[in-house]
């Protein structure tokens, strides 16, 4: 007896340490590092791969003209049983899950105050975009910055709107560089040694301090003399390049999901129309490596959004900018049956403002009339943006009604405008269209949220009703509960209120019950589509909007 | 009070206390956030296997466009291109490039800005001196100067000397009057030599009047080339002037008046040209006459900038004078795109030199409308009606003999430059298709 418990004993010490072993290799074959491939991208590829190339080449995919005519839709892959999107390296739920305060808003994604000037910047690249820089630079703590300008005549504006921008999506959830909106003293750029500048020209030169006041002395400056630059802190870590808004990097074992079937990747276009960010674009993105909870992984970065509001780089939007692609092949078509007779939109708007900008120079062409969230286009056709379904637009819906008045005040303020008018009328302006777009997809869904189940009663919140987008009054909620599989009914009731009893008998012991409600407002006789709720004894188990 | 009745209290406590615990924990800790997924995460192909089939082969031309736009802007490719184009028209080099009418192949030259390359220009900023040479091969060569001066005295007064060297290997012809037929197309070349001065008064920007006097000497091969026929032969009994050649002295005066808001792109104004000019040959020559000539052009804005409607009209009558003779070359033409002084005038559903005629008449109505627009860039939609006759003495004219052709034509433009104009006209005569860079009117 006491030989075969020693047995035993070394029999269970054995096969501890082999799976001791079996653990430490596996460990070891999870700490090789991936290597990752540089996916380069420019404006031009950017242009080519979507404008041109995709939009020939989408009329060869099958899948998608079978959808077309099936009016099936893809559903995003990368939501969990709440109908909601997780944290990853592409987004991280902020605003929407825990509301930011004012000072954090308009503070942004901070790791420090923004460059220390207490010694002369050093201007070690410097690149010529038609008459106006940009440069990179450090400041006295070694941090590199890429410093842009505002165009000549229109001090505010495209400062204003990259900061601006950058809070926008840093609440949203999205993961931004460091930016602020920072007055530089004249006498505060210095040629670091070994710089050198792309001229307009195209050829790249030994910049010198000749060079560099040249450069200076087209930009615009205020009453003491100062530059007003948005800077841009460098993210630290490996530069991997630009991520797709379609395929998934192959490479990187945490990058399962194809990002054009990503929630976060289709509501960007959502985003990018509330904001005005038509320079939305893939080759202004950029994948960093970092270290995260020791694990080195890819985090997804946002980046240049001077094209936002009413800003481009050279100046204030022009009035076609939001309406049409580069290369709009249906716009074209239109217009040529129509022989030019059609009435665009944005020309309508354009003859309505007089064919001018009428805002202050540091607002730019930025307002919402004639503004129809379902035909906002970014720059280029991105098949992401197309393919978002009424649940994706449904949550974007949501996030952006999670942001007050006030919390949009807070982070326009992040533009550090002189004129308080400036920045109300862009508050204002972003105010207005944030209802407009959540009203908009919040009347093709089933605008119910925040289930809680709790002493079997079910309630909910009509987000549609509670913003002031639908009344209350001859709203009716259809309720059907359905057994897990979906075929046997359980009971059918309609309801006004926002919460209803789930008698016990109808929850089983085991297994969950599929609880479908329904919107019916009148005077319309069409239900929302439903959303769907599982619940068992222990609460509610899953939710999903019907896409 | 027992043991075991204390004992019972207490669990059925502890089981009450576990229960709201458990139920309390179960609502706190659901994270609606985690990643909890009806399915685990699995990489699938974004397309079906035939889309991906199909897709294939452009995704092999993909490849190296993608590396080769890449290329473009690491390097920065195209903005040293225009530093180098603009670098050398600042040093008085200018390229020319453009398509005709009679060839698939584009001509090519230059324009040589000699002050510039002199680098006279700064310290004689009112003066120019040219050089021009353009070769298509198989078609035309030509080389030309001009030296003179323009705001003379701070006046409107300009002036300069020209001299050009001209060869048309293979300029079509039709015969003369408008009862031609486009299956008897005879061709001829000609080589023409031209010394002349000219001078004039700026009334405005827009208004212009010039003089001028110039001497041809001009040698007309009639060759037979291409299969087609030798001009008396295919035309007996026709009575064609200058079939060997001519010594030329024109005299000129021409009124010019423009206010379009742009040459290359109007959306406004019009434009209107009054030539009046007397030939008389020398050397031996019979040729002697009038050439009156009108050219003017209207655009409309259909209530927007991007709806044009441009209606022109081209009138020319040649009128021999005390029994002279008007060499066939320089009788009114009709036919082609159009747009150069040599060419014939547009008639976009016939082809170049089409018809030949002492007189012609035209009326050209085109629609402009724009159907694409990115910052600087355009893209314009054209519907075009050309009508025109060729007669001869007034009293010819008749209704009867005008002939129409009617197309469309896509124009795209950047910051009001013309880059790219794709015609196609049809006639009677069949289908032209014109690849230009610049508009007819």
């Amino acid at each position: 007896m006491n030989i075969k418990l020693k047995n035993i004993k070394q029999a269970v010490i054995a096969g501890i340490f082999t799976l001791a072993l079996a653990g430490l290799g596996r460990s070891a074959a999870a700490g090789e590092t991936v290597k990752f491939k540089e996916h380069n991208a420019a404006v031009s590829t950017d242009f080519f791969d979507q404008n041109v190339y995709g939009e020939g080449v989408n009329q060869l995919d099958m899948g998608r003209w079978g959808r077309k005519f099936s009016g099936k839709v893809l559903p995003s892959k990368d939501v969990n049983v709440f109908d909601e999107v997780p944290d990853s390296g592409f987004f991280t739920n902020r605003h929407g899950r825990v509301r930011l305060s004012a000072d954090l808003l308009e503070k942004g994604y901070q790791e420090s105050a923004g460059p220390d000037l207490s010694r002369p910047l050093q201007v070690h690249t410097a690149v010529q975009m038609g008459i106006y820089p940009r440069f990179w630079a450090k400041d006295a703590r070694g941090d590199e910055y890429l410093f842009e300008f505002d165009p000549q005549g229109k001090f505010e504006l495209s400062t204003g709107a990259e900061v601006v921008a950058s809070r926008f999506y840093y609440a949203l959830g999205y993961f931004v560089p460091e930016c602020t909106v920072v007055m530089i003293p004249s006498d505060r750029f210095e040629v670091a040694p070994g710089a050198t500048t792309w001229e307009d020209t195209g050829f790249n030169k030994k910049l010198t301090q000749k060079r560099l006041e040249e450069y200076l002395m087209v930009l615009p400056q205020d009453e003491k003399g100062s530059y007003r630059a948005s800077a841009c802190k460098t993210v630290k870590g490996e530069d991997y390049g630009s991520f797709s808004f379609e395929s998934r990097r192959k490479e990187d074992p945490l990058d399962l999901v194809n990002h054009r079937d990503r929630r976060e990747i289709r509501a960007l276009g959502i985003f990018a129309a509330w904001i005005n960010h038509y320079s939305l674009r893939e080759s202004d993105t950029f994948d960093i490596l970092m270290d995260r909870g020791g694990q080195a992984t890819l985090t997804h970065y946002l980046g240049d959004f001077s094209g936002a509001l009413g800003s481009t780089q050279e100046g204030p939007k022009a009035p076609m900018l939001g309406y049409e692609y580069v290369i709009d092949y249906g716009e074209v078509f239109k217009s040529i049956v129509t022989l030019g007779l059609w009435e665009k939109p944005w020309q309508k708007k354009w003859k309505q403002a007089g064919e001018q900008c009428l805002a202050a120079p540091a607002v730019g062409y930025f307002t919402n009339d004639l503004f129809d969230p379902a035909r906002y286009k970014t720059e280029f056709p991105y098949e992401a943006f197309r393919l978002v379904t009424r649940a994706d637009g449904f949550w974007a819906a949501k996030l952006l009604l999670s942001f007050s008045d006030e919390d949009i005040r807070a982070m326009v303020s992040a533009g550090k405008y002189t004129d308080p008018k400036d920045a109300e009328a862009l508050a204002k302006t972003l105010s207005v269209r944030r209802d407009l777009i959540a009203r908009y997809w919040l009347s093709r869904t089933s605008p119910l949220d925040g289930f809680s189940f709790s002493v079997g009663k079910l309630s909910f919140k009509d987000l549609a009703v509670e913003h002031g987008f639908s009344p209350r009054e001859g709203t009716v909620y259809s309720v059907e509960a359905l057994k897990e599989d979906g075929k046997e009914k359980i009971t059918r009731f309609e309801i006004k209120d926002t919460s209803f009893e789930i008698p016990a008998a109808d929850i089983p012991a085991s297994g969950n019950i599929r609880v479908l409600i329904r919107v019916l407002r009148a005077p319309s006789k069409t239900p929302s589509p439903a959303v769907t709720v599982l619940l068992n004894a222990s609460g509610i188990q899953g939710i999903h909007h019907e896409d | 009070m027992t043991l075991r009745t204390l004992q019972k209290i207490s669990a059925l406590f502890l089981f009450s206390f576990a229960l709201m615990a458990a139920c309390y924990a179960g609502e706190k800790d659901q994270d609606i956030y985690a990643p909890v997924y009806t399915q685990p995460l699995a990489p699938e192909p974004l397309k079906g296997t035939l889309s991906r089939i199909l897709e294939f082969p452009l995704q092999v031309a993909k490849w190296p466009m993608d590396q080769g736009l890449l290329f473009n802007d690491k390097h920065q490719i195209d903005k040293k291109a225009k530093w180098i184009y603009e670098e050398t028209l600042r040093q008085g080099f200018k390229p020319l490039f453009g398509f005709s009418d009679l060839s698939m192949l584009p001509y090519y030259g230059a324009e040589l800005n000699l002050l510039a390359l002199a680098r006279q220009k700064e310290k004689f900023p009112d003066f120019f001196a040219t050089a021009t040479i353009m070769h298509c091969p198989g078609v035309f060569f030509l080389v030309g100067t001009e030296i003179g001066a323009q705001q003379i005295g701070g006046t409107g007064f300009h002036a300069k000397g020209l001299f050009n060297y001209d060869l048309e290997e293979k300029e079509p012809f039709y015969g003369i009057g408008p009862d031609t037929s486009k299956g008897e197309k005879a061709s001829y070349r000609i080589e023409t030599t031209q010394v002349g001065v000219e001078s004039g008064y700026e009334f405005s920007p827009r208004v212009d009047l010039i003089g001028a006097f110039d001497y041809k000497n001009v040698n007309v091969l009639n060759r037979v080339h291409d299969d087609t026929a030798s001009i008396p032969g295919l035309f007996p009994g026709q009575n064609i002037q200058g079939l060997s050649g001519d010594n030329l002295l024109d005299y000129s005066v021409a009124l010019k008046r423009d206010t379009r808001d742009s040459k290359d792109d109007a959306t406004q104004g019009s434009y209107q040209k009054l030539l009046f000019q007397y030939t008389d040959g020398v050397n031996g020559s019979p040729a002697q006459y009038f050439k009156y000539q009108l050219d003017m052009a209207k655009y409309f804005r259909l209530w927007s900038p991007r709806r044009i409607f441009v209606a022109r009209l081209f009138g020319e009558h040649n009128a021999e004078l005390n029994h002279g003779t008007i060499p066939f070359y320089n009788l009114a033409r009709l036919g082609g795109a159009g747009g150069n002084t040599r060419d014939s005038e547009t008639m976009r559903g016939y082809s170049y030199n089409r018809f030949y005629g002492e007189s012609a008449l035209l009326l050209n109505l085109e629609y402009r409308y724009t159907v694409m627009e990115y910052k600087e860039f355009k893209g314009k939609v054209a519907l075009f009606n050309d009508l025109g006759q060729v007669f001869g003495e007034i009293h010819q004219f008749d209704i009867a003999d005008f002939r129409e052709s009617y197309g469309v034509g896509f124009y795209l433009s950047y910051a009001r430059n013309t880059l790219l104009n794709f015609s196609v006209a049809h006639s009677n005569d069949g289908t032209q298709f014109y690849i230009k860079n610049k508009l007819a009117f």
